[in-house]
């Protein structure tokens, strides 16, 4: 029934009391009068779980969120950190106890057969052991679609042992190929793909604190040594880094961050530090960063020539991207940007914004044009008692200019094939601008355009698109 | 000067010695001439200096378009960027994004020499100018700003030295917000500028090739000064230079430069 309301979760209180998800919200308030029941928050949920995902990036850096209540953590190779997987799995378990979260934690093979274990027998599974622990378990556990798990009951099917005992060919022709696919991936036969929020780069530095570190100089000193172990990395591979991550990870989850980018790449730990610290204030400490991670997200062969930046015998190219490096830090990256021509009449659109290093484009000469070009032509009202002349007065911010010498008309076109719908009759006339070039008593210039003149004096409207020297 | 007055123990020679140290040899970058003498006797490098800071305001409503100034700007730059073995490129930073690339190549800048940068505030600007004059990675570094503090002018001033860029600081507000007495001179450049307009010599109905009135309001070392400038195609058509059409006023007090137009 439509805008029923329903339960979504329940706390263990509630569930001793026999509520269940999905129950309707009155049959839930007679069970148990004492009912407290909170809106859910569905993108609340998300985001906490996103940020909890995050937080387990001390154990792995690949753990992302399983909406709608799951973490998945690739821990291969990052166990005996903590002195194995139980002591993985104990720490993990009673961390989130401390934080007042309740988790099922299963370790196994693969992400499927841990997802399935987490519900029906948290723990850890060693290698090998598949076939025989998971055997037993419910179809349900295999998170295939309801109605496939109610077509193989039918069948007599109730077990992951049984399904596997099932011929092949007949499970597909019947029910596709998913429950083969989850059966697969549950016992390890086959691989998932999982997209980790942070792809996995081999240029990564960590610096753990056994007591949290907040201050500004002791932030900066711990980019500073940690730039150095990573560009020792990159220099031996002969590798730069084109853009580089610093997080933060904060005593209480949180873990902010700070990325620069560099226009060429780069490998210089000083100069990375410089980049790094100057953007160091915009990240808030909290109660304290218990460890710091520097990692290089993009990297490019850079040949063993010249590494230490800030040289005079450096190539100009060179000096010339630290310098727009330490701009594009100050204003942000895409505040530097180099100008060049598009193949377009119309004036503001002529321009792009190309990448500060590209090579050079070619600037053909034209037709006189401003030095300043409005973003947006401005309407100007005009007296220009003569269809095809300029304008003899104009009024602009205010200010009244008589026009003592004038230039064109120089007509452009609009581009109509922009235009998403057929063009009606008034846009009709903003199609074609008819430009003029005039001087003013006191001899500024300015560039006029007119639009409307084809449906009659009547309807022209004047603009000022632009100012000349 | 009251951080002198609490410093009791320097001797007004130790002052004087330690400022001679200090002093940076006027024109250690070189300078750029005018290529007119009436102009370069008012410079004393013979020219605008390099590795220096120069700004440029204007009046009325071109104190607010930027549009002057960004063309006297480019008239400069043109001159310097074609100095024999300069390849590096102009950076020019500003708030507003409203420079217009193919019209500052008719006065002779090459828009492929040019970067730009937008910043969110003259604060932000100033700042980010320095560095690029530290740097010395650019021929020139153009910052547009209204607010021009005397403590930012001696930054960008040291910075232009030390890292051999010429600054360029154009003077320019937001449409209706200059302060009554903001143009006034605070920055301590080695040179400013004062443009205006002067109506052009009409060809036909035309507008003819744009003339200036231009005023050296500060040299340092130098002497104040006055033109009618033009900036117009030469015989050969090429792009719009700087050309002095008379010399209005010498501070100097010579007439000798009258009128010879």
């Amino acid at each position: 029934m439509r805008g029923q309301r329903r339960l979504v979760a329940v706390c263990p209180q509630a569930e001793q009391a026999g509520l269940t998800p999905g129950m309707p919200l009155a049959q839930a308030r007679a069970l148990c009068p004492t009912l407290d029941p909170v809106p859910a928050d569905p993108e609340g949920d998300r985001a906490a779980l996103a940020r909890l995902a995050a937080w387990c990036e001390r154990y792995t850096p690949l753990a992302v969120a399983d909406p709608p209540d799951g973490v998945v953590l690739d821990i291969t190779g990052c166990a005996h950190l903590l002195g194995g997987e139980a002591a993985l799995a104990a720490d993990l378990q009673a961390r989130l106890e401390r934080a007042g979260l309740a988790a099922r934690i299963a370790v196994a093979g693969s992400a499927a057969a841990a997802w399935a274990l987490a519900l029906a027998r948290p723990g850890v599974l060693p290698p090998g052991e598949e076939a025989a622990a998971l055997g037993p378990l419910p179809l349900a556990l295999l998170r295939l679609d309801p109605r496939t798990v109610a077509g193989l009951r039918r069948l007599g099917v109730r077990t992951v042992a049984e399904l596997a005992r099932l011929p092949r060919g007949e499970i597909t022709a019947r029910f596709g190929a998913a429950p083969l696919l989850r059966l697969d991936q549950v016992l390890g036969a086959a691989g998932e793909a999982i997209v980790w929020p942070q792809a996995a780069t081999p240029w990564s530095e960590r610096q753990d604190f056994a007591e949290p570190i907040g201050t500004p100089e002791s932030l900066a000193a711990a980019l500073g040594v940690l730039a150095g172990r990573l560009c020792a990395r990159l220099a031996t591979a002969r590798q730069g880094g084109r853009r580089f991550v610093a997080r933060f990870r904060r005593v209480d989850g949180d873990a902010p961050a700070i990325a620069v980018a560099t226009a060429l790449p780069v490998r210089d730990a000083a100069w990375l530090t410089r980049l790094l610290t100057a953007q160091l204030e915009t990240v808030d400490p909290g109660f304290g960063v218990e460890a710091v991670t520097l990692a290089a997200a993009a990297t490019a062969p850079l040949a063993p020539r010249q590494s230490r930046l800030g040289d005079l015998a450096q190539p100009a190219e060179e000096r010339l991207a630290m310098t727009l490096d330490r701009l594009g830090g100050r204003l942000g990256p895409e505040a530097v940007w180099r100008p060049a021509p598009v193949a377009s009449h119309v004036p503001e659109r002529s321009l792009r914004r190309a990448a500060p290093l590209a090579p050079p484009p070619d600037w053909l000469t034209g037709p006189p044009r401003p030095v300043r070009l409005l973003r947006r032509p401005e309407p100007i009202s005009a007296v220009a008692p003569i269809p095809d002349d300029p304008p003899l007065l104009f009024r602009w911010r205010g200010t009244l200019h008589r026009v003592r010498a004038a230039s064109g008309p120089e007509r452009i076109a609009a581009e109509w094939w922009r235009r998403p719908e057929p063009a009606g009759e008034r846009e009709e006339a903003d199609l074609v601008r008819d430009y003029y070039r005039v001087e003013d008593g006191a001899g500024a210039r300015f560039w006029l355009f007119r639009t409307g003149r084809n449906a009659g004096a009547a309807t022209a409207r004047w603009f000022l698109h632009g100012l000349f020297g | 000067m009251s951080t002198l007055h609490s410093l009791p123990t320097y001797s007004l020679a130790v002052l004087r010695a330690r400022l001679a140290a200090a002093a940076i040899p006027a024109g250690r970058h070189g300078s750029v001439a005018f290529g007119d003498p009436r102009v370069d006797a008012h410079l004393p490098p013979g020219g605008l200096a390099l590795g220096a800071l120069h700004e440029v305001a204007a009046e009325g409503i071109e104190a607010e378009t930027g549009a002057l100034t960004a063309a006297f700007a480019a008239a400069l730059l043109a001159r310097l960027l074609t100095r024999v073995g300069e390849a590096r490129p102009v950076i020019w930073i500003a708030r507003r994004a409203d420079l217009y690339p193919p019209g500052l190549a008719a006065y002779g800048l090459d828009p492929a020499r040019l970067l730009l940068v937008q910043s969110g505030s003259d604060a932000l600007t100033l700042g980010a100018a320095e560095t690029a004059l530290r740097d010395g990675a650019a021929a020139s570094v153009v910052a547009e700003t209204g607010a021009f503090p005397r403590l930012a002018g001696r930054r960008l001033t040291l910075a232009a030295e030390a890292g051999g860029s010429t600054g360029l600081v154009l003077r320019r507000w937001p449409h209706g917000r200059k302060a009554a007495g903001a143009g006034r001179a605070e920055g301590s450049a080695a040179t400013r500028w004062r443009i205006a307009t002067v109506p052009s010599l009409p060809e036909g109905h035309a507008p003819g090739a744009p003339r200036w009135q231009v005023t050296l309001t500060h040299a340092r070392g130098g002497r104040p000064g006055e033109w009618t400038m033009t900036a117009d195609k030469g015989e050969d058509d090429a792009p719009y230079a700087l050309r002095v059409v008379a010399g209005l006023a010498d501070a100097a007090g010579g007439t000798s430069q009258r009128r010879r137009a």
